[in-house]
């Protein structure tokens, strides 16, 4: 469970926070052999304090959100912000997930960014994508995915959720 | 936000006790750090009447009796603890005190009084 | 005359309770439920709501605990803050446009600047961001209302009071009630604002700002408790963590920082109060000094944070709208957010670079400080980067989200230089942390307050402002907010010191053009208030629930949906006027049909 939800999508997703993490590291480091006023326990007891725990508590809320965020991810179907209940709003999959499809790399990216699309030729692009990112999610529902969140089994996918949403209010 | 739309309009908002606990709780403070004895005395009062007002209105009470009097207790121990502390400080506390004392007293009373002749209706559980 | 005030404000005591209850008794009329003549509760909470209205006039704004109309009241208490410590810092730059004292006082100058600083920190923008929330994030996440409504409500309430008592010392002194309003900075350094000999920084006036304070941390506190449980709880069943929406998920944050450092903030007031009314001597003796700074600064610097998150969370939500694209890294944001939240808390000891601390423990505060910085520069690069190549409609909303981008950068990179210790050691206490800082309350948060509140002006009024003059609102702001605080960085890299009302010669120019740049804001300010009211009184209808063409581009949410509900329900009532929208059109910008007005 845990490693299917730090895959290498989220472990990308958490970078952002690693960085941070990285920084405090290496003062920790370099505090640790570069110490021009001496050691002393009380006070260099509370730097190494302040940045351990700093790093500690970033890291725990880093893995706490990122189980919370990932965990849904997986198991519920994803929208866009602010739109999750929308009327005619519909799941959008995973951004990253597209980037594995090697064909038409383009075309993907245009229907990503916005779902109904801005020209004319709305609908086909619509189309087009729906088609597409069913077939990916075909090639990687081995790899990552148990049950197949694509826009064709959409009643499925909402009654799934009803039960995770009543579990996880609780 | 479900089928029915702009219901939430219609639904009847409203309680009248909120801003008098926003009322009472600066004047108890006002009352109480600047030795005004019936300030502080009349802000607890209000404070604690419309916290009860409160808890009976979102049915965490059923009567006023018993909030009234665990209020008294509070008010009272911490009346207590006034009168401890005003042998360590330079500044007499004794009236503070008092009023909040006199602010549990009331309250009490009040609770006395409405057990002794509010005539007992059947209360809706 | 001790007895007579004594017995005069008994009976204003008594008057005052005998008119609550009498007011109350009249309210019980209207209500099913009384407490003493236990009522008809039987049905449950719900059903009873249903009956029954709101009441009408102003007994409903006294008495709504609805979250639309709470924040309607954060709201309008917000600006009318703003514009009082607007006024305030006008009185300033005006009194700075020369070296010399020729228009206020310096006593009046330092009132001005302590009054400036938390009027502006405390009631208007912990309000104005409490405004966004109450209205939008029970909208956005589906939820009914907020978890605990009355809760909510109280802690509106509980501002206007602490309001007064913060401005106390204002009103006192005309009154000749023998105070004065406090004079200790915005910061309260002991022993300045502990009373030591005769008080001469404002006596009463401190102790009622201390109250106020205290008060408006008991609210704030109140407000984020409900925001956690409202978003923990009352979540419609298709929001989950994914797909949070980023304004929530910067709320839930904030929240989250406000529950740990507003209590903190509230014990130091009342270990000061206790201090300068009770005779104890918490920061009287060795080190109290430096105990009142990391108390206060462990407040103090998460809630410059508590302010720029939610703000963030706003251009984050309303920047994409109008760039006609979803937000570019959206977990990003989120996780950065996060990364903010706690790192907050383990920098506060950079404000005191300079006292003299230890340098080890100097060592660590910068470390997590610089940390601190790539967080808020991820997000930077994300909202560039979701303008890049999407379709920009330069509505005035989205001007302000840009000028927040732009804005934030400045205030962004200029702190950077300031987490470090050798140049803090240099910059301390010069107007170069001004124009910092001011850049991001300025530039940045106010910024995003506006976009807001222009963004959600047709959701909340449904009625559009006029273009023109949030156009001229934005270039007014904007430029006067360059112009006031780079001169002020300028002035910081002179080494002219802060928190002073008379200046050496050799800084007039540039303070000169600061007051300039101050002026060109109040003028940009005044248009600002002219337009809301305008508008809200008189502007032109909207017709549909989606004001900005969001449709178009896919990116409609769903307070706008819920906006279309709500005008369908009542159609029947006005909507004669033509409508027309800031946004409606491809072309706003060209702005021929909407800049009529």
């Amino acid at each position: 469970m845990e490693s299917k939800i730090f895959d290498k999508e989220t472990l990308l997703d958490l970078t952002v926070n690693f960085i941070p993490l990285g920084i405090i590291l290496t003062f920790i480091a370099v505090f640790a052999v570069v110490s021009p006023w001496g050691f002393d326990i009380r006070a260099s007891g509370i730097m190494y304090a302040v940045m351990i725990i700093m790093f500690t508590a970033l890291g725990v809320l880093t893995y706490l959100s990122g189980k919370a965020i990932a965990g849904d991810e997986k198991t519920k179907p994803v929208y866009s912000q602010g739109q999750a209940f929308l009327d005619d709003s519909e799941p959008i999959e995973h951004e990253e997930a597209d980037h594995d499809v090697d064909q038409n790399d383009h075309a993907v990216d245009e229907t990503d960014d916005d779902e109904t699309g801005a020209g004319a030729d709305n609908e086909e692009t619509d189309a087009e994508s729906d088609e597409e990112v069913t077939a990916n999610n075909d090639e990687e529902a081995t790899a990552d995915n148990d049950e197949e969140v694509t826009a064709d089994n959409d009643e499925e996918a909402t009654v799934d959720n009803d039960d995770e949403s009543s579990k996880s209010d609780n | 936000m479900d089928e029915s739309p702009g219901l939430s309009d219609q639904y009847r908002k409203a309680s009248p006790w909120p801003v008098f606990v926003a009322l009472g709780l600066p004047l108890s403070e006002i009352g109480l750090v600047f030795d005004l004895f019936p300030i502080a005395v009349g802000g607890l009062l209000l404070f604690c009447g419309s916290i009860v007002g409160l808890l009976l209105e979102s049915e965490y009470a059923t009567t006023m009796w018993k909030p009234l009097i665990v209020m008294s207790g509070l008010l009272g121990v911490f009346g207590g603890l006034l009168i401890v502390a005003d042998g360590t400080t330079d500044v007499t506390l004794l009236t503070r005190a008092y009023a909040t004392f006199a602010a549990a007293i009331v309250m009490a009373l009040g609770v006395v009084a409405g057990k002794l002749f509010v005539p007992k209706r059947g209360i809706p559980t | 005359m001790a007895i007579n005030a004594q017995i005069a404000l008994t009976v204003f005591m008594g008057v005052l309770l005998i008119a609550v209850i009498a007011w109350l008794t009249r309210i019980e009329d209207w209500r099913s439920y009384s407490a003493s003549a236990g009522g008809v509760v039987s049905q449950g909470e719900r059903s009873e709501y249903i009956e029954q209205e709101k009441p009408a006039g102003i007994v409903r704004w006294l008495t709504t605990v609805d979250h639309k109309d709470i924040g309607i009241l954060y709201g309008a208490y917000g600006l009318f803050a703003f514009a009082v410590g607007g006024l305030m810092v006008a009185a300033m730059r005006i009194e700075l446009a020369t070296p010399n004292t020729t228009f206020i006082e310096p006593a009046v100058y330092n009132s001005l600047l302590t009054s400036h600083g938390i009027t502006m920190l405390f009631l208007f923008g912990t309000p104005i961001i409490a405004a966004f929330a109450n209205y939008l994030v029970p909208l956005i996440i589906g939820a009914d209302d907020m978890a605990f409504p009355r809760i909510n409500a109280i802690a509106f309430w509980l501002l206007p009071p602490s309001a007064i008592m913060i401005w106390a010392g204002f009103f006192a002194q005309p009154l000749g009630l023998g105070f004065g309003p406090a004079q200790t900075a915005w910061t309260m350094y002991t022993p300045l604002s502990a009373g030591v000999g005769n008080d001469p920084a404002g006596g009463a006036g401190i102790d009622l700002m201390l109250l106020g304070l205290h008060l408006s941390g008991v609210a704030a506190t109140m407000g984020a408790i409900n925001f956690i449980a409202t978003i923990f709880t009352q979540r419609d069943e298709n929001v989950s963590w994914a797909n949070l929406d980023i304004f929530s998920w910067t709320i839930l944050t904030q929240s989250g920082l406000i529950l740990f450092a507003f209590p903190l903030l509230g014990s130091a007031l009342l270990m000061l109060l206790a201090d300068r009314k009770f005779g104890t001597t918490f920061f009287l003796t060795d080190g109290g000094n430096m105990l009142w700074q990391h108390l206060f600064w462990f407040f103090g610097h998460p809630e410059v944070y508590i302010l720029v998150l939610p703000m963030m969370g706003i251009v984050s939500y309303v920047l994409p709208r109008f760039a006609g694209r979803q937000l570019f890294g959206f977990k990003f944001v989120v996780y950065s957010t996060l990364a903010i939240g706690v790192l907050s808390f383990g920098v506060w000891a950079h404000h005191m670079f300079a006292t003299g601390m230890d340098p080890r423990l100097r060592a660590s505060f910068m470390a997590v400080s610089l940390a601190i910085a790539i967080p808020s520069a991820v997000k930077t690069f994300n909202w560039i980067t979701t303008l890049w190549n999407g379709r920009l409609r330069l509505t005035t909303p989205m001007l302000f989200c840009i000028g927040f981008v732009s804005n934030f950068i400045i205030g962004g990179v200029t702190g950077v230089f300031l987490a470090s210790i050798p140049v803090d050691l240099v910059l301390h206490d010069t107007y170069y942390v001004v124009g910092h800082f001011h850049y991001i309350v300025m530039g940045a948060i106010a910024f995003a307050g506006f976009a807001g509140i222009y963004y959600w002006f047709p959701l909340v009024t449904r009625r559009m402002y006029q273009a023109t003059l949030g156009k001229a609102h934005f270039a007014l702001s904007f430029i006067g907010t360059n112009i006031t605080f780079f001169a002020m960085i300028l002035l910081g890299y002179g080494g002219m010191p802060r928190r002073y009302a008379t200046y050496l010669p050799q800084f007039f120019t540039l303070n000169a053009i600061a007051t300039v740049g101050a002026m060109i804001l109040l003028v940009g300010q005044i248009i600002f208030v002219w337009n809301l009211v305008t508008s809200w009184l008189g502007g032109k209808r909207i017709e549909s629930g989606d004001p900005w063409n969001l449709k178009e581009d896919g990116v409609h949410t769903v307070e706008w949906q819920w906006l279309d509900r709500r005008i369908e329900t009542a159609l029947t009532d006005g909507g004669d006027e033509e409508p027309i929208a800031d946004g409606g059109e491809v072309r706003t910008d060209g702005g021929t049909e909407s800049d009529d007005d």
